[in-house]
């Protein structure tokens, strides 16, 4: 078996609410395998947000020995720095927000190609890999349209293959289908599915989708910030 | 940063300023009024230094060459610290490659008369036809003519002068000064011409007259000074060291020396168009400011986006700067053709402006077209542009990406 993608073992967050400490995330461990798509459950306020948050290196866990630690292909990285944060971010992780989060000036072809041109590839190679992912997921014909052209779930795709072109180790997707209806979410599911096993990347979905959850590899339930409840389909079978 | 990757981070910048045209319209077209304020009054400040200059070189000659003494002490009697042997000094300073001209200048004071009034008079003795060629109309004839080489015991007369003598051209009047021994001497003159500086109270106590004439009612054969006429302008520090080091017991010093009048309306210009420029600076800062802080705040939500894909800070610091450069770069070019058309329209429909204080005469409104006023002003407003976007918008790409996701 290859090596784990991204563990957290004991994981703690907790925030600060005026004069309250509410904790997040309450010792969290969780190990999440190269191609596997493990889909996070839970009410809200149960944590999911907090730990993509913490997977995605966008946010911390609590200060202090005992808070737990986060591997990212085997290196610790719940401590590093923002810029080695940004910077792992930019080449090991793809992010699929639930309001898809295009940038409204730049082209199809230009959000799609967004990561590669921060990463410094060649224009050559930028381009041959923006037009394979485009008509992978079926927007080659719509390269140049601005997003606010486009239809819910033809964004939502710009949107996956925004956070795959970089081939990523971990893709985090929140609540990646809420705005789009059931068919157009069932499609964005077997995309995801299709180019994550291509590219080898595995997926963090935080979702109240059962639909979507019940289509993952693992369904991780949390509550309170405690895992309470983990399934998978092998489990099931 | 390759070309290719600039040009790129350019395009978003020059999108990104299109996303609310109103607002970044208005920013441009403050920007622009901005530079267009700063290169007018640029200009101006510029067209007026370049007058005076040239104006105060004409009166007194880019070079005045005379004894120390002359420029530092009074005299106890006329032509004390006057010049001997002058023709002789003047034909070795017209040696000098780039000497043009010299001229004679004898100065002196004392009574003017018409026989039933005297008044005091300041009069200046000048090599006539030499004068008027080098230095042009340089004064205004009211009445008569100027004088010529061939006149003798003839002098031309302020405008308030001769009303005040109730003198015409063909009058007859008398000169009264000091000899250098100290005795009073006197002599009768013919007046050739009325005329008009523009400083009505100069105009009230000149008189011109020629060298011979003056040196004859002094009794003398000095001059006071050779007033150095050079091929440019810029010949005047070369030159002057040139023919200091050449006579090193005369005293050689520049229009820039004398010309106090000048020195005080440039050290007064800058100071208003520097107060001028500094406020204009503020305003395109603000302007630009508050526009990026505007656009930043709409976009907190996107720059969390950006920072979640792995942009760097310095990265969206640089694309905001770009748009300040997009925005601030099309306002300063825009206000430099409008400052270009203004000046240059000033050129083909004169406009007139009325006496400064302290004259009679009004001048022509004109405004300096200077590639380095241009070039400076422009990079001014570009960079202050670009800073004014970095600041603002330093905060925001620094904070969490969380907050910035959470953004509403």
């Amino acid at each position: 078996m290859s090596a784990p993608v991204l563990v957290l073992r004991g994981v703690r967050k907790t925030y600060q609410l005026g004069a309250h400490t509410v904790p997040a995330l309450q010792g969290i461990d969780l190990t999440l395998q190269p191609g596997e798509m493990l889909a996070l459950t839970g009410p809200s306020g149960s944590g999911k947000s907090t730990l993509l948050n913490l997977a995605g290196l966008i946010d911390q866990p609590d200060a202090g020995p005992g808070n737990g630690e986060i591997l990212l292909h085997g290196r610790r990285v719940e401590r590093c720095t923002e810029v080695e944060a940004t910077l792992l971010r930019r080449d090991a992780i793809g992010f699929v927000f639930q309001s898809f989060n295009l940038v409204p000036v730049m082209s199809v072809a230009d959000n799609v190609d967004y990561p590669l041109f921060i990463a410094g590839l060649p224009w050559d190679e930028r381009r041959r890999r923006v037009a394979q992912m485009l008509a992978a997921v079926g927007l080659a014909e719509h390269a140049h349209h601005r997003p606010d052209a486009l239809s819910g779930g033809q964004r939502q795709r710009v949107a996956i293959a925004r956070a795959l072109i970089k081939r990523p180790r971990l893709v985090i997707a929140d609540e990646p289908t809420a705005a789009l209806d059931s068919h157009t979410a069932d499609q964005m599911l077997a995309l995801m599915r299709e180019l994550g096993q291509a590219e080898g990347a595995a997926f963090l979905v935080a979702t109240h989708d059962l639909r979507l959850s019940s289509r993952c590899d693992r369904v991780v339930h949390l509550c309170d910030g405690l895992i309470t409840d983990i399934s998978s389909l092998e489990l099931a079978a | 940063m390759t070309l290719h990757s600039m040009l790129t981070w350019l395009r978003f910048a020059v999108a990104n300023t299109r996303r609310n045209r109103r607002r970044s319209l208005v920013t441009l077209a403050i920007t622009a009024l901005g530079t267009a304020g700063l290169l007018l009054a640029g200009g101006f400040a510029l067209f007026t230094y370049q007058s005076l200059e040239e104006m105060a070189a004409r009166t007194t000659g880019h070079l005045i060459v005379a004894k120390p003494e002359a420029f530092s002490t009074e005299e106890d009697t006329p032509l004390q610290h006057g010049l001997d042997d002058a023709d002789a000094l003047t034909q070795r300073l017209l040696a000098d490659p780039s000497v043009r001209q010299v001229l004679p200048r004898v100065e002196f004071s004392g009574l003017i008369s018409n026989g039933d009034k005297s008044t005091v008079m300041m009069a200046v003795g000048i090599a006539p036809d030499a004068e008027f060629a080098v230095k042009g109309p340089f004064v205004k004839v009211l009445a008569g003519r100027v004088l010529d080489n061939s006149d003798r015991l003839a002098v031309m007369l302020g405008e308030r002068l001769a009303r005040s003598l109730k003198a015409t051209p063909g009058s007859s009047l008398t000169l009264l000064a000091s000899t250098t021994d100290g005795a009073l001497n006197a002599i009768d003159v013919t007046v050739q011409g009325l005329i008009a500086t523009g400083v009505p109270e100069l105009d009230a106590r000149l008189v011109y007259t020629d060298v011979a004439t003056a040196q004859q009612l002094l009794g003398s054969k000095r001059i006071s000074s050779l007033g150095v006429f050079l091929d440019r302008m810029a010949a005047t520090g070369p030159a002057q060291a040139r023919l200091q080091a050449a006579w090193p017991q005369l005293a050689v010093q520049t229009w820039l020396d004398q010309a106090a009048f000048y020195k005080s309306v440039r050290d007064l210009y800058n100071r208003i168009f520097g107060a001028l420029g500094l406020v204009i600076g503020v305003i395109v800062v603000f302007v630009v400011t508050n526009a990026m802080a505007m656009a930043i705040v709409e976009r907190t939500r996107e720059i969390g986006t950006l920072r979640a894909l792995g942009t760097l800070p310095r990265q969206l610091l640089q694309s905001f700067a770009m748009e300040g450069m997009v925005l601030g770069g099309s306002g300063a070019l825009l206000g430099s053709l409008v400052a270009l058309a203004v000046s240059v329209g000033l050129l083909i429909f004169p406009v007139e402006m009325p006496p400064p204080p302290g004259r009679t005469n009004g001048y022509p409104l004109q405004i300096a077209i200077d590639p380095s006023l241009y070039g400076v002003t422009m990079l001014g407003v570009l960079l202050l542009s670009m800073l004014a976007a970095t600041l603002v918008a330093r905060h925001t790409v620094r904070q969490p990406v969380v907050d910035a996701l959470a953004h509403v």
